[in-house]
């Protein structure tokens, strides 16, 4: 019973690596338009990116923990 | 912190197979089933497996046991001597070794080696940042200690990197330690550089009277939970890379050792699978450095300027 709604919890907790998906996907159709329109911009562009790329998946991997939390800690 | 966290389910036992008695711990490896599960017919590939498998540890938090090398005890206080000091210790003896045999005899040379240049691309990688994200002429006062922040968390999160040792940045207390204690040394700055004026970060200009209490508890929820934020940040990228490493790599030792053909075909998978998510992890731990101390810089740049220069608001 408790085994069961662990993996359900655990489960539940990687739904929110969803938004994660569309922050990223974001991150970088921003990161292309930017380029498109000024590609002279592009180097600086990219360290941005990667900056906004690295706070969006701290955001899916706190998803991740939590699932971990809940798989192994409780 | 984390240690009490994780060790806490020790402190009840479970009755396994054949009345053995063990802690959840030391359970042997697999969700539902023990190395000698009656159920499963003598020389099936997944019991080769789960015997094969004994010895690797059994949980993928495991990896991230504190253990003490040398109990020192000071009434109330535990301060023993345990392994993340020991690679605390390790990593940046090394690092110092590395910065005291490049600039030996006064400074490098001109043209660099391969090591000054390392050296000197580090180095060079604070200051730009510094200079990007802080206005006024206050940078050169605090470079030197976010550059030691910056070497400390590369080189502490690229040691743990390496297969069999242990990340000392995975540990929440670590983090929070020195996200508290930059916290407290920013609001330090702030008071002492802006007088009773810092209390005005809490204010937006501009706001009419009436909103002010609402604005000034937002604002100071957000301000205080920077505190926080930057130490979870690097704790969760650093555990969870670290455990789903562990995860797919565990994974790919079980299927390469079922005995079977199909299996060991398959096993292809997990393993480019663990091989691409080292080198994602490599990428993560070098940006993590990279994003706390922009994360630093920013609070610092708000803390001497107040509101005078306008930057992303990251909460987060």
């Amino acid at each position: 019973m408790l085994e069961g709604a662990k993996s359900m919890g655990a489960g539940a907790a990687t739904i929110a690596s969803a938004g994660a998906a569309v922050g990223i996907g974001n991150v970088f159709s921003s990161l292309i338009h930017s380029v498109a329109r000024n590609p002279s911009l592009a180097k600086q562009l990219f360290g941005y990116a990667i900056l906004g790329f690295a706070l969006t998946e701290a955001i899916a991997l706190f998803a991740l923990m939590m699932a971990f939390l809940i798989l192994f800690v409780f | 912190m984390a240690y009490e966290m994780i060790m806490k389910p020790m402190t009840f036992k479970i009755t396994w197979k054949d009345g053995l008695v063990i802690t959840p711990w030391e359970r042997p490896i697999g969700p539902t089933h023990g190395p000698s599960d009656p159920s499963l017919p003598s020389g099936s590939p997944v019991k080769d497996a789960l015997d094969l498998a004994q010895d690797v540890p059994h949980s993928p938090l495991d990896q991230f046991a504190i253990k003490s090398f040398l109990d020192m005890r000071v009434g109330y206080l535990y301060i023993s001597f345990t392994n993340p000091t020991f690679f605390m210790l390790l990593t940046l003896g090394l690092v110092f070794l590395l910065f005291h045999l490049v600039t030996k005899k006064g400074g490098g040379k001109s043209v660099p080696n391969a090591w000054q240049s390392l050296v000197e691309l580090i180095y060079d990688f604070v200051p730009n940042l510094v200079n990007e994200q802080i206005g006024g002429h206050v940078k050169q006062k605090f470079f030197p200690c976010i550059s030691v922040t910056f070497t400390f968390s590369l080189f502490c999160n690229l040691q743990g990197m390496i297969p069999y040792s242990f990340i000392v940045t995975s540990h929440f207390l670590i983090t929070l330690g020195l996200s508290f204690s930059i916290f407290i040394g920013i609001t330090l700055v702030g008071f002492q550089r802006n007088g009773l004026h810092f209390l005005s970060f809490s204010l937006p200009a501009g706001v009419p009277l009436p909103l002010a209490p609402f604005l000034v508890l937002l604002e100071l929820i957000p301000h205080s939970f920077r505190a926080l934020s930057s130490g979870i940040r690097l704790f969760a990228n650093m555990m969870a890379g670290h455990s789903s490493v562990k995860i797919l790599s565990g994974s790919a030792w079980t299927m390469l050792c079922m005995n079977d053909l199909f299996y060991f075909i398959g096993d292809l998978g997990p393993l480019c699978l663990v091989l691409a998510l080292t080198g994602l992890e490599l990428g993560v731990a070098i940006s993590q450095a990279h994003v706390s101390t922009i994360s630093i810089c920013i609070y610092l740049n708000d803390a001497t300027n107040l509101h005078q220069t306008f930057f992303i608001v990251i909460f987060l």
